[in-house]
């Protein structure tokens, strides 16, 4: 497991942000493996992200502009990347821990019949071997993995982990051949938008999370998304929240929902059951309003003010606006 | 159509979990199982759509885990299954997602099915990769994160995919390999008729050598190791405020935030 290769998430038009620390940390792993940095992207859009991937810390980027990708489910994503992993190989593989790279992880963990570790916050090489650290058994627990009968390792990497190091590398572009005779399976027919511009909250460096204590979903609007958009970040969820229906399960925190690991996170009438606080322990640093100061959110918090959330959230509002004009 | 939905065994939540120091693995004996709590939604699903079918399909509980556990499978019965089966053998202790997938798509070869249905995550392990190498072991299309079967039967099968923004609508062929998410509608509870139901059902079990698993499985076989385990950094306990007002509380964590460089 010389090289290492990292799969490129993108929106077409966008390459998601996690793909340039997950290039950051596999050229760091190269470099210590004796190895080379790949990246791979595929789908429409893909030669001009490629471009601007020479401008994060990579050997070689192959890319497919291939549109054909967008219009089926994971398979040709999968096809080009064992293409790729195998043309390059033995490797390791680093994927985002998101909703597509957990596909994406599994699909081709099990073409390459390779190793595959999860969520994992921190890499190391020891003995010319990866490993990966971690948290398990909802955040009880930090395991190192090592990889073993396999000749290549599948990682997903949680956002946030690691930190992008942008810098004009020049990397070689390499065009890389339709997979040829392929049928594929699961076709995409339509794609509905419900909620835009949330697709940063794994990433996003502050999230604003609300739960049952908020009432209803007007306060999510009126109060929350106004505090995330003066602090810079995206509004989250916990599944409280999400079962009421008072925001999609797109914004849910926790053990059934997303992972974020942001700079911080302020949970606001979110008592902090163990499946939420799975989803957002990691976080530098956090912040509770509640009501009550017995929450469970209270052993996490670094931080926990008890009082009026509807109260308490439009006042810090407003002092985090001032304080952002004071500087502009 | 033959509906096979599969489930884990998982620690029940509310379990204190314990790792044994020297095998490196979840501590099970001594911990009550229960079903893998977004398996039940996939049983639901199931049962779901064997009603609007409402022809001769059935629907089938599989799972791979000790014989010890199969009491925890008569309540995926009791919910209105028809049958279960167990893929069931010491050698398969250890084994990791890989290698759990390959052994799980040996036996569901043997078993038969047109669709499988499973939750889109597990309980404890928290990988989200089994359904993924599953589908790829089997050779069938994988289709993931599923609200809502729109419409399955025909050899065809389409859905409504969450997605980070909202969802898709998918189209494919059966065979296919399908997990779904809590959107799909609460599982339903058993009823005294489905339970007693339940004790008259058959549970298979089938060895490593009944499902023709050709490969070394178990911790022989699996693919990753744990070298090392740790207890996480311990965090410094809140500081507390009661806020006397909206105002005071507010400057509180602005001030909070101040101090950390984070305004």
């Amino acid at each position: 497991m010389r090289d290492v290769v990292v799969f490129v998430e993108h929106s077409g038009a966008q390459t998601r942000k996690v793909t340039f620390e997950l290039a950051a940390e596999a050229q760091r792993l190269a470099d210590a493996l004796g190895g080379k940095a790949h990246a791979v992207v595929v789908g429409g859009g893909s030669a001009e992200l490629a471009k601007q991937l020479q401008n994060h810390p990579l050997d070689k980027i192959h890319y497919s502009d291939d549109a054909d990708v967008d219009k089926f489910l994971l398979d040709p994503q999968v096809d080009y990347l064992e293409a790729v992993a195998k043309a390059v190989g033995p490797c390791v593989i680093l994927v985002p821990n998101t909703m597509l790279g957990r596909d994406i992880a599994g699909r081709i963990a099990g073409r390459l019949n390779a190793g595959l570790t999860s969520d994992v916050t921190e890499l190391r090489v020891e003995g010319g071997q990866v490993q990966c650290v971690a948290p398990k058994l909802q955040g009880s627990t930090i395991t190192t993995c090592a990889f073993k009968n396999a000749d290549y390792g599948v990682i997903t990497v949680r956002p946030n982990a690691f930190a992008a190091a942008p810098h004009a590398t020049g990397a070689e572009l390499i065009a890389l051949e339709k997979p040829s005779g392929k049928a594929y399976g699961m076709a995409i027919e339509s794609d509905v938008e419900e909620a835009s511009g949330e697709i940063g909250l794994e990433e996003a460096a502050v999230v604003v999370s609300g739960g049952r204590g908020m009432g209803g979903p007007q306060p999510f609007e009126t109060l929350l998304k106004p505090l995330a958009d003066a602090l810079g970040g995206a509004v989250g969820a916990s599944r409280a929240a999400a079962d009421a229906g008072w925001v999609p399960y797109s914004l849910q925190i926790g053990q059934t929902g997303k992972i974020v690991s942001p700079q911080l996170y302020i949970a606001v009438g979110i008592s902090g059951a163990i499946q939420h606080k799975v989803g957002m322990q990691t976080a530098a640093t956090i912040v509770a309003i509640n009501r009550d100061g017995t929450v469970p959110i209270g052993e996490t918090a670094d931080l926990l003010v008890v009082g009026d959330l509807f109260q308490i959230v439009p006042a810090l509002t407003l002092l985090v606006q001032k304080a952002k004009a004071a500087h502009a | 159509m033959k509906i096979v939905v599969t489930v884990k065994l998982v620690p029940d939540a509310g379990a204190v979990k314990r790792i044994d120091p020297a095998t490196k693995r979840l501590m099970r004996t001594g911990v009550e199982t229960a079903l893998n709590p977004f398996d039940e939604y996939a049983i639901e699903a199931a049962l779901q759509l064997k009603e609007r079918l409402a022809d001769d399909s059935t629907v089938t509980i599989f799972t791979m885990a000790p014989e010890s556990s199969k009491e925890t499978l008569r309540k995926a019965l009791a919910m209105g299954a028809d049958d279960a089966v167990m893929l069931s053998d010491p050698a398969l202790e250890g084994s990791d997602a890989v290698v759990t997938s390959y052994a799980m798509a040996q036996a569901l070869k043997k078993i038969g099915f047109d669709l499988i249905l499973s939750g889109a995550l597990s309980d404890d392990g928290n990988t989200g990769g089994v359904p993924g190498a599953l589908a790829e072991y089997l050779g069938v299309p994988g289709l993931t994160n599923v609200r809502k079967i729109e419409e399955a039967g025909g050899g065809r099968i389409k859905a409504q995919r969450e997605t980070d923004t909202g969802y898709q609508v998918v189209t494919g062929p059966l065979p296919a390999l399908v997990t779904v998410t809590m959107a799909v509608g609460e599982p339903r509870y058993a009823s005294l008729k489905g339970i007693m139901g339940a004790k008259k059902k058959t549970i298979d079990t089938l060895s490593v050598s009944d499902a023709a698993i050709d490969r070394p499985v178990g911790s022989d076989g699996a693919k990753t190791e744990v070298v090392a385990i740790a207890a996480p950094k311990a965090r410094e306990k809140a500081r507390v405020v009661e806020a006397a007002d909206g105002e005071s509380g507010a400057q509180a964590i602005f001030d909070f935030l101040r101090e950390r460089k984070l305004v």
